[in-house]
């Protein structure tokens, strides 16, 4: 089964939620952002370009119009390969654990897995993000030594930042998955 | 149903109040006020600022109001914190100037503070006291964005120094579309009303002392030979510290039989010390250092008389305050403060458009009608009294 919402980010900007359910005990959540758009390209380029044009009317050096080439087009690469996130997807199986992968730009991926016997809870929390106040999905992991603490917090949909509606929607799922486990593992 | 409502809640707590309250919550939510307390003084400095603001806040929140507090960031102590009954607090990530205020640029903090504003559907603005800068800006950015604001003045100034003057002048300015102002004591009032050129009409006056009825003197525990002096205070200038290591020597002097019992700890304890031991006075004079709460009682009850003393009260004479006063009071601030009311205004108008009120979520209510902690909190009222 899957479905799609779309659902807005704490910019405004479009963000599109799908949902797949493989069984009652896997879930996956998928996040996708727009692509990166003509018109901020442009805008940027022009902008790097009328300066360095600026630059080089004032000292009358070519190496200026060079080097504004050359940071438009490394900073480009670097932007597509370490920043710009298209997508975040949210596996949870409830034997197993919960796997979270980054799709970049460029085609890189990057996946962190979390076993669910280190899987403390999944909750919705608050936090001073620049100059705004946002509420974040973590998961809260335990603490080795002593299970009732809690050792680090993982924040879930870094990059997306989606609004509370949004995030209210994928921890009830969570939390249904979690009480099942919890069910399951308590009964045999 | 709803004027029932409020009656019951000005009554003090029958039997059936919580039954009464959690109705009338649900069905006069127009009556209550979504409020924010702004100061740069909260727990976990310690002070009597800071604990009139919480327990402010929980009278405030036993009465179904939604209150949060606003303060800035103390080291580690940063983000969203929760207290008590829902008591919601905003450590803020600004930067400490001088003396735990952050500095006075009435924009920088704009921002946050605004979308704070807008998120938790703020209707009421209290800030607390006037060394505060944070509660300055909270009060000019309210004005800004059209929110009811309310002052509260914890302490006395003079006119004479470079930062009094600066002080006054900027509270003059805070103060002068304020809706209302509190003050703690009719001294304060006086001073206040001088300091920011008021309305006195606009201007009460709420107590805000030690109960005397807990701290009965006990004669059993007193000293019979002679007399003592009970002093409880932080040992800094504010609290008059220097005045009384001058008079300790005199008094002394005067008064044969005269013990002093000082408690508390501080930058002036040194002071104290030093008049200590030039006078030869280790008999005469104990200092305690540090007190925890409960033991003030038992410290206070001991003596024969106990020296509270507010900040500088003995400050010049009136003439001279109105004189200064009226002098600093040009059109030339006022206009620089006008330019600066331009900007704000312009400032937020520029946030606007970045970050429209549309899109800045709700927050969860912590405390008030709609509150997570209000249904709770009635509960446990419930099984308590029962």
């Amino acid at each position: 089964m899957e479905d799609e919402q779309s659902f807005s980010d704490i910019c405004g900007g479009r963000l599109a939620l799908q949902r797949r359910y493989y069984s009652p005990s896997c879930r996956e959540f998928c996040l996708s952002c727009p692509r990166l758009s003509l018109r901020s390209l442009t805008a940027v380029t022009c902008t790097v370009w009328l300066v360095a044009y600026g630059l080089f009317t004032l000292c009358e050096n070519s190496m200026i119009l060079s080097a504004a080439i050359f940071i438009t087009l490394v900073g480009l690469l670097g932007y597509l390969h370490f920043v710009k996130i298209d997508q975040e997807t949210l596996l949870i199986i409830d034997s197993l654990g919960i796997q979270m992968t980054s799709y970049y730009a460029s085609g890189k991926e990057s996946t962190t897995f979390i076993e669910m016997g280190k899987v403390k809870d999944i909750v919705i929390n608050e936090a001073i993000y620049m100059q705004k106040v946002i509420y974040y999905l973590c998961i809260l992991l335990k603490d080795p030594v002593e299970p009732h603490r809690i050792s680090q917090v993982v924040p879930v949909f870094q990059s997306a930042k989606p609004r509370l509606d949004c995030l209210i929607e994928v921890y009830k799922s969570c939390q249904e998955i979690l009480a099942h486990q919890k069910a399951t593992s308590a009964s045999p | 149903m709803a004027s029932r409502g409020r009656q019951e809640d000005s009554l003090p707590p029958s039997p059936e109040s919580p039954h009464t309250i959690s109705e009338g919550s649900s069905t006069c939510s127009t009556m209550t006020h979504n409020i924010c307390m702004v100061s740069d003084f909260f727990y976990p400095n310690m002070g009597g600022v800071e604990s009139h603001i919480y327990q402010l806040s929980q009278c405030l929140i036993k009465r179904g109001h939604k209150v949060i507090i606003v303060t800035h960031a103390y080291e580690n102590r940063k983000g969203i914190r929760y207290l008590t009954n829902g008591l919601k607090v905003y450590y803020l990530p600004l930067k400490v100037m001088y003396n735990q205020s952050i500095a006075t640029t009435l924009f920088h903090s704009l921002p946050l503070l605004r979308y704070i504003f807008v998120r938790e559907r703020v209707t009421i603005i209290h800030s607390h006291s006037s060394f505060s800068a944070m509660a300055h800006d909270a009060l000019f950015h309210a004005k800004t964005m059209g929110l009811q604001t309310v002052f509260t003045d914890h302490s006395l100034f003079g006119f004479a120094d470079v930062s009094s003057v600066l002080t006054n002048k900027l509270l003059t300015v805070s103060l002068c579309d304020t809706n209302h102002v509190i003050c703690v004591s009719y001294t304060s009032k006086e001073n206040t009303v001088l300091r920011a050129a008021l309305n006195p009409e606009i201007v009460s006056v709420i107590p805000n002392a030690v109960d005397p009825t807990d701290f009965t003197p006990d004669p059993s525990k007193r000293s019979d030979s002679g007399t003592t002096v009970i002093v409880v205070s932080r040992l800094v200038y504010r609290k008059g510290t220097d005045l009384l290591s001058g008079i300790i020597p005199e008094l002394c002097h005067k008064y044969p039989d005269l013990h002093f019992i000082i408690g508390g700890e501080g930058p002036k304890r040194i002071i104290l010390e030093e008049v200590r031991e030039r006078y030869q006075l280790h008999d005469r004079v104990r200092l305690l250092g540090a007190l925890e709460h409960k033991e003030v009682r038992n410290v206070l009850v001991q003596g024969h008389i106990v020296y509270d003393h507010v900040a500088m009260e003995a400050v010049l004479p009136i003439d001279k305050r109105l004189d200064r006063l009226i002098s600093h009071c040009g059109p030339v601030a006022g206009s620089i403060f006008a330019l600066l009311v331009v900007l704000n205004f312009l400032f937020l108008t520029f946030l606007r458009w970045m970050t429209p009120d549309s899109i800045i979520d709700v927050a969860v209510d912590a405390s008030g009608p709609n509150g997570a902690w209000t249904h709770e909190y009635s509960c446990s009222k419930r099984k308590g009294e029962e």
